[in-house]
């Protein structure tokens, strides 16, 4: 049976999982690979207190749906920096990009 | 009273007139004093009747003008309408090509209103300004050619000596009504102890200058700059006048220490100025010298105790000075010019003419029956009368004498040698006037009695005074025609001729030493003025230097606190790595102590 503590532990493990993958990559493909897991964790979270505490409402369906289009638009803007990137460095590492250093 | 004042208004109407209408100004000259003629003659004939007038004319709050016909004031105001009349008379025919009559004539007739002002005056104030209204119309006067050379100077030195003098006036009349406590002249004349003395000797002063008296006599002289009928006027019965006429009239109030000071400046002009014109080369020079020498007398008869002989001296001179003038006037026509080389011979030419002159001088030399016998004789019986008759007599003698000298020196210049003389247009004029006043000047002696009677007083006479009066104007005359100025005055001529220049005269006694002065007040003046600068100086220079400390003390906090903001700004930017995943630690640690804070923020609720 699963319980709302399960599925929030399970919602964190996602989340901080994707947060290391996030701080720890160099490669700008698997920081926002990172970043789409914490999004994960962070849906499932939403999913749980909707199931778990609010099922007759339908807010919680609502803001998973805003996040899951928030997290296309993000690949979309994401990729396109990285592509538009590759195609002048020749490369995705983010060590090498320091032009926004102040 | 009214009768009597119209001899003021008469003129000053006129003068007003000619300014305003600018045409036909003789006429209404001659109209103008002709009529304060009349006034003055019917106010004399009433004041002699026994009538007495005295009007108040509202003046200043407190200072009212008054007016006074007593037999003092009508007798002088008569001289001055009947020289003021016949001289305008004889202008006619003088200034006939001359331009600007308007200006001439509206001078003339002005002048004879303040003078007649200041004679009737019954009120210091009026006193006052009608003194200061004659010296401004003699400027006027004395400079009407004053596009000519030296014109302009003389009358500013006629009007710069008599003004400085006036002073003396004005301090004068401060003593005497802050004493009497009024400006009425007869309650001023109350007035008694040093006060007295003070404002005796303050007047004398002003009365000195005005009628040209020895130290101050210089501008007289060149006064005859001016046209000849200003002189006449100026000479007998206006400006030079008004110094005799005061002395006169405050007689009552001077105490015996400054009846001795005018007697003596009076003496010593007498002679001073005599020798001067015994020496002078110039015809009216000889005359304006003679006019000093001739108030000279009248201050000696005031300080001999008495005023009426001056009183009747001044009326006798006044004739007799203005057809001198006006005679010469005619030579000078005659002959373009009136120094004694020019006008040799010019007797000759116009006999009539030199008659009159010849009557008039006889006259001022003192022979009888002339007016001048007559006069002259009361001032000398009236020094030998005086307290101090061992100084008064001798000088009035001497006097004589040398008026003697000078007249026949004169009369001689003016017949012997030769000369081409031109006619003069308007000779008829001015024979008339000239007549009429050679008439006055030969018969008035036969007036004097009965004058001296209206003034309450007996002329002084005396058998040994008359008959010494008589004798050395004989003397002098016989002197003057016999004996040449070079040999009458020796080695001193030249000293004299050039009016007592002794020492440099009043240019090196006066001039030299108050430029020196003025020259070391200036030196000091620039001391000072360099002292002040260099405070001034130091000053600046002082705030100079706290401007610089300020302004770098405020730059330089500025610059630290700048400097400051940048290494802020420095240290803030070694944040900025440009690499991502120090960004987003840095995010996370943010999001992170945000979140710890609202979650102690929530537990802490």
């Amino acid at each position: 049976m699963i319980t709302l503590v399960v599925a929030l532990a399970v919602g964190a493990a996602l989340f901080g999982i994707g947060l290391y993958g996030a701080l720890s990559q160099t490669n700008l493909v698997m920081i926002m690979m990172g970043v789409e897991v914490m999004l994960g964790g962070a849906m499932v979270n939403l999913v749980a207190f909707w199931r778990f505490l609010h099922p007759e409402v339908f807010s919680g369906q609502m803001f998973v749906l805003v996040v899951m289009t928030v997290m296309a638009l993000e690949m979309a803007v994401g990729f396109g920096i990285g592509t538009s990137r590759f195609r002048s460095v020749g490369s995705v590492e983010m060590e090498e990009a320091r032009e926004l250093k102040g | 009273m009214t009768v009597a004042a119209l001899a003021i208004l008469g003129p000053l109407a006129v003068a007003a007139a000619i300014l305003l209408l600018r045409r036909g100004a003789a006429a209404l000259a001659v109209t103008g004093s002709s009529l304060g003629l009349l006034a003055a003659g019917f106010t004399l004939a009433r004041v002699a009747g026994g009538a007495r007038y005295e009007a108040t004319l509202p003046g200043l709050p407190e200072f009212p003008l008054r007016l006074v016909a007593d037999p003092l004031t009508a007798t002088l105001s008569t001289v001055v309408a009947v020289v003021g009349a016949l001289v305008m008379l004889y202008a006619v025919g003088y200034m006939g090509e001359e331009h600007d009559k308007p200006r001439f004539y509206a001078g003339m007739s002005f002048f004879v209103a303040a003078m007649q002002a200041l004679v009737l005056a019954g009120d210091w104030v009026l006193l006052l300004g009608a003194w200061e209204l004659i010296g401004l119309s003699s400027y006027l006067l004395i400079g009407f050619w004053y596009e000519r050379e030296g014109v302009a100077s003389a009358a500013t030195r006629a009007f710069l000596y008599t003004r400085t003098a006036d002073l003396g006036l004005y301090a004068g009349i401060f003593v005497l009504v802050t004493q009497a406590g009024t400006t009425e002249i007869s309650e001023t004349l109350q007035t008694g102890g040093a006060a007295a003395l003070v404002a005796g000797l303050l007047l004398l002063v002003a009365a000195a200058s005005k009628s040209a008296q020895t130290p101050l006599s210089g501008w007289l002289q060149d006064a005859m700059a001016g046209p000849t009928p200003v002189s006449a006027l100026l000479h007998s019965a206006t400006l030079v006048a008004a110094g005799a006429i005061l002395m006169i009239r405050t007689s009552p109030l001077l105490p015996q220490g400054v009846l001795l000071v005018a007697g003596l400046l009076g003496g010593i002009t007498i002679l001073v100025s005599g020798l001067t014109a015994v020496a002078e080369s110039d015809l009216k020079r000889l005359l304006a010298a003679s006019t000093s020498s001739q108030y000279g007398f009248m201050l000696l008869a005031v300080g001999a105790g008495s005023p009426v002989a001056a009183a009747l001296h001044l009326a006798a001179h006044a004739t007799i000075k203005s057809s001198l003038f006006l005679g010469a006037g005619i030579f000078q026509h005659a002959r373009g010019s009136t120094g004694f080389d020019d006008l040799g011979g010019v007797g000759r030419d116009r006999r009539l003419v030199f008659y009159g002159f010849v009557i008039s001088g006889l006259a001022l030399a003192g022979v009888p029956p002339l007016s001048g016998f007559f006069s002259k004789d009361a001032i000398i019986a009236a020094s030998f009368d005086s307290p101090y008759a061992a100084l008064f007599g001798p000088l009035a003698l001497a006097g004589t004498l040398l008026t003697g000298a000078y007249v026949a020196r004169a009369v001689r210049l003016l017949w012997r040698g030769e000369g081409r003389s031109e006619s003069v247009s308007g000779a008829r004029w001015m024979g008339a006037a000239l007549a009429a006043l050679v008439a006055l000047a030969a018969t008035l002696g036969l007036a004097l009695g009965p004058l001296a009677s209206l003034l309450a007083s007996e002329l002084p006479e005396g058998l040994l005074g008359a008959a010494l009066g008589l004798l050395a104007g004989l003397a002098g005359l016989a002197l003057g025609w016999f004996v040449p100025a070079g040999r009458l005055l020796g080695p001193a001529r030249e000293v004299v001729g050039r009016g007592f220049r002794i020492g440099g005269g009043f240019d090196g006694l006066v001039a030299r030493p108050a430029l020196a002065l003025g020259r070391a007040a200036d030196t000091f003046d620039r001391g000072i003025h360099a002292v002040a600068i260099a405070v001034g100086q130091g000053t600046m220079d002082v705030a100079l230097a706290l401007r610089i400390t300020d302004e770098r003390g405020i730059d330089g906090l500025i610059a630290a606190l700048v400097r400051g903001t940048r290494n802020l700004g420095g240290r803030a930017r070694g944040l900025q790595s440009g690499l991502v995943h120090k960004e987003l630690v840095l995010a996370v640690v943010g999001g992170a102590a945000i979140l710890v804070f609202a979650a102690a923020a929530a537990l802490g609720a």
